[in-house]
């Protein structure tokens, strides 16, 4: 009798899987954990597919370093550092895994995302970003369950900032809310920003960092 | 275009998957260390053309050769398109995102009429002339195949060369002829001459074709030794036929996403309306052997969990039985349900459907084609109202409450009775149900009829017959709805104004080539798509190239007519076409190729089914 031995998973998903939606994924990841020949535990019912489950959502075109799903072995004994390999090597180069471990948090710890945001720069968006994102308060449109949208402010929202230069471009580092009990899409705070500087260069890169607990540490 | 700025494009339409590449299994090679490029054109968006196995296969095929790199290109959806010529970006290949126009061949794949318009579209998007006359550079060549192949004469203007049958052997041939020329400096006109004498080549411009004055084909003339009858090509052993190891698997989903293991080719019924059942004739089955090998390698290479057998008629292999027991064996544990599409009626045994039981259940889909006995017998579906009864209630018996059934309206000789008969017979599958002592408790049934307009195709011992009229169309679908009394009984029908469209095209000839160009020129796109179909611009083009297209679609053919297709030989013999065709037409039936052989031509190639021992 073997007991069930829960995993997370954590991955890089980059270049040309950012056109990959989160609903894709799931059928993406049950093909790769079955290509990579995993034992894995399958839902019971009428349906069985295998279980796995991601700690957040990634919205579609934005890069992921710090992606997680977890995963059910049949066999508590598997050695579970010989996983990063087995998946990587059936993964197309655009998500590669780096570690995997047993959970020590739970999903509903989730609090927070860090970004990491690239804008073409033509000299003056470094300042622009700085004081759009002071501001209070920062009209926001977000679009609602209903599909309509309803405005809101974010000035509270904005954990933390930062604006760097590096090299022709201006970085901006974000933490806002993310996880179950609140999410904010940093694309709504983008879109109110080119509403403001409809002149402002467009952001091609946008990356997730990190996902963090209520104190800021990183989501284990 | 830098790829920054591409994928920036990218995220402003729907689904970028479908033009961002990356997926597992695309092959990407180094293209300075390859002589021959390929762009696999499917004239379709991607979740149709990457459900497609032919593409599958000759991607796989020709990617095995070192000096081969073969990329896919499917038509992008209008949104993308309209993003592509705002931004100058050219049509191009995924895997490398290099425009096509650079390669050495453009392939498209003719899998139904209606997509004709793309090819056009997609040359245009290319940068590449769309005429083929025009193109006079020695690349890119552009080739078509698949089954529209076997009278593509309306695009003959576009399309440098053409593949009659299976591809698997000409296409490496026509590539290593082209890697010759490429060598030496030949002209393309040489290169097409010397193409021309490989067997299943067919090349649209060294045939001329003449008119008479009723406006009928006179005849078509080969030049520069051009073969005549153009033969097609068939695979002669399937054991021995490439099959693919590894299929791509999308990022996004498709229309059919799962493994698929072709089991046999061609299909010894015989129904008379069907195109397929008489051009990849005769009957080639695979090993059991080699279906299991192939199967569980592609399962492997993919991580799919379900796996589909193709063919025309599934419950036809030979040894379905034991076939079903060794893919059970792994599957099963392996957690892979298996699909069985295109059953047939009269041999759904208990035992299959015991065996189906431990696979995927969806609905149950059966192919009736006409709702009377006569009607059945016209079109040589050997199929009897009891039978598909008694199929039903094994069905129903097996916990299935809902049954899918297919029809055709405008069939030859075809009369309202016919059509009542569908609904009677949709209501006897209902009334079956609730006579069942044993029925599912609780439960209800759902008869779902789904009819397609019948269009005369070429091959076929139809292919004489007129298409019947929109109106009429629509006046037996208004008919088929009044005789539905039941609420358990749905009806799902198809646009009368494809069809139709589809009629002219199938049996036309090369003056509609013009027609085809004009309505690209009024923006015809995706026509199989109802969002996209715009029949007006289609009837705009026939009238300002002064084409009648009811010659093609609601004309009646004589015997003696030369066709826009005859000088292509697919093996079927006209003179068997003509007796099958008189045999309809006194509601005759014609055994299958097991039972007994009916010398159609196809025995010629000594192969398949043909030299089975009966
Ligand atoms: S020659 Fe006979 S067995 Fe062969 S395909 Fe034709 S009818 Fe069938």
């Amino acid at each position: 009798m073997f007991a069930l031995k829960t995993v997370r998973l954590f991955f890089v998903k980059k270049g040309n899987a950012r056109f990959v939606s989160h609903l894709d994924m799931n059928r993406f990841m049950t093909r790769i954990v079955r290509k990579a020949g995993l034992d894995i535990w399958y839902t019971e019912g009428f349906n069985p597919h295998p279980y796995i489950t991601f700690a957040l959502p990634l919205p579609l075109g934005f890069e992921g370093r710090y992606e997680i799903m977890d995963i059910r072995l049949n066999n508590d004994d598997f050695d579970i550092s010989k996983l990063v390999s087995m998946l990587n090597g059936v993964c197309p180069s655009d998500i590669q895994f780096f570690d995997a471990k047993e959970p020590i948090k739970k999903v509903g710890e989730i609090a927070f995302a860090k970004y990491e945001i690239l804008f073409d720069d033509n000299g003056e968006i470094r300042n622009k970003l700085n004081s759009f994102l002071v501001k209070k308060p920062i009209i926001c449109r977000k679009r609602t369950k209903k599909g309509d949208f309803k405005e809101i402010d974010l000035s509270e929202k904005i954990k933390d900032f930062q604006t760097t230069l590096e090299g022709d471009n201006t970085k901006l580092m974000l933490i806002l809310p993310a996880g179950s009990n609140d999410n904010v899409n940093p694309s709504i705070l983008f879109e109110a920003f080119y509403n403001e500087n409809p002149n402002a260069y467009y952001c091609y890169d946008v990356k997730r960092i990190s996902i963090l607990d209520k104190n800021l540490k990183d989501f284990l | 275009m830098d790829n920054k700025r591409f994928e920036q494009l990218l995220l402003t339409v729907q689904k970028p998957g479908r033009y961002s590449g990356g997926e597992i299994n695309s092959v990407i090679k180094d293209k300075s260390k390859v002589d021959v490029r390929f762009a696999f054109c499917f004239p379709d968006n991607y979740e149709v053309g990457m459900s497609h196995l032919g593409m599958k296969i000759l991607y796989s095929e020709f990617n095995e050769r070192e000096d081969i790199w073969c990329e896919r290109v499917f038509a992008p959806w209008p949104d993308f398109e309209s993003v592509m010529r705002n931004n100058n970006i050219e049509l191009f290949a995924l895997e490398s995102r290099d425009p096509v126009k650079d390669f050495d061949f453009l392939g498209f794949t003719l899998q139904y009429e209606l997509s004709y318009s793309n090819i056009l579209n997609m040359l245009e998007l290319a940068g590449i002339p769309i005429l083929a006359k025009d193109r006079t550079d020695f690349s890119p060549i552009v080739v078509a195949g698949g089954p529209c192949t076997c009278n593509a004469e309306p695009i003959a203007d576009f399309i440098d060369i053409f593949f009659l049958g299976e591809g698997e052997k000409t296409d490496l041939q026509v590539i290593d002829l082209y890697k010759e020329f490429k060598k030496n400096g030949g002209t393309k006109a040489d290169f097409l001459v010397a193409a021309s004498k490989i067997e299943g080549v067919y090349v649209p411009s060294l045939y001329d074709v003449s008119y008479n004055d009723d406006k009928t084909v006179k005849a078509v003339t080969p030049k520069f030794g051009a073969p005549m009858p153009v033969k097609k090509r068939i695979e002669e052993d399937l054991d021995k036929t490439y099959y693919p190891e590894k299929f791509v698997v999308p990022f996004i989903e498709i229309v059919h996403d799962r493994a698929v293991e072709e089991i046999f080719r061609g299909c010894i019924r015989g129904c008379r309306f069907c195109q397929a059942g008489f051009i990849y004739r005769p009957v080639r089955e695979k090993s059991v052997d080699t279906v299991c090998r192939q199967a569980k390698a592609i399962c492997d290479s993919t991580g799919y969990d379900e796996i589909s057998l193709s063919s025309l008629s599934t419950s036809d292999y030979s040894d379905l039985e034991n076939l079903l027991n060794n893919l059970l064996s792994w599957t099963e544990k392996d957690k892979i349900s298996l699909s069985l599409p295109s059953l047939r009626i009269d041999n759904f045994s208990d035992e299959l459907l015991e065996k189906i039981n431990h696979v995927r259940k969806s609905g149950l889909t059966f192919a009736a084609e006409a709702g009377t006995q006569r009607l059945r017998d016209v079109i040589n579906k050997n199929i009897t109202e009891d039978e598909i009864v008694k199929t039903c209630k094994t069905a129903f018996k097996g916990g299935y409450t809902a049954v899918k059934l297919y029809f055709m309206i405008g069939l030859p000789t075809e009369t309202y009775d016919d059509i009542k008969g569908i609904a009677d017979l949709a209501q006897k599958i209902v009334d079956t149900f609730y006579e069942m002592p044993d029925k599912p408790k609780g439960k209800s049934v759902s008869v779902n009829i789904s009819v397609s307009n019948f269009v005369p195709k070429p091959f076929t011992p139809f292919e004489f017959h007129s298409q019947i009229t929109r109106e009429e169309i629509i006046k037996k679908q208004e008919y088929l709805k009044q005789c539905i009394r039941s609420k358990k009984i749905s009806f799902s029908y198809h646009e009368n104004k494809t069809s139709f469209l589809e009629g002219v095209f199938a049996r036309g000839d090369r003056r509609l080539g013009k027609v085809i160009l004009k309505a690209h020129e009024k923006g015809c796109r995706f026509d199989s798509w109802d969002e996209y179909f715009d029949l007006q611009k289609w009837m705009d083009s026939f009238a300002e190239c002064g084409i009648d297209p009811a010659f093609y679609a609601n004309r009646e053919r004589s015997y003696d007519e030369v066709n826009p297709w005859d000088h292509l030989d697919y093996y079927v013999s006209k003179e068997f076409l003509i007796k099958e065709n008189e045999r309809a037409k006194v509601g005759k039936t014609t055994p299958n190729c097991r039972l007994q052989c009916q010398n159609c031509g196809a025995n010629i190639l000594g192969k398949g089914v043909c030299v089975e021992n009966r």
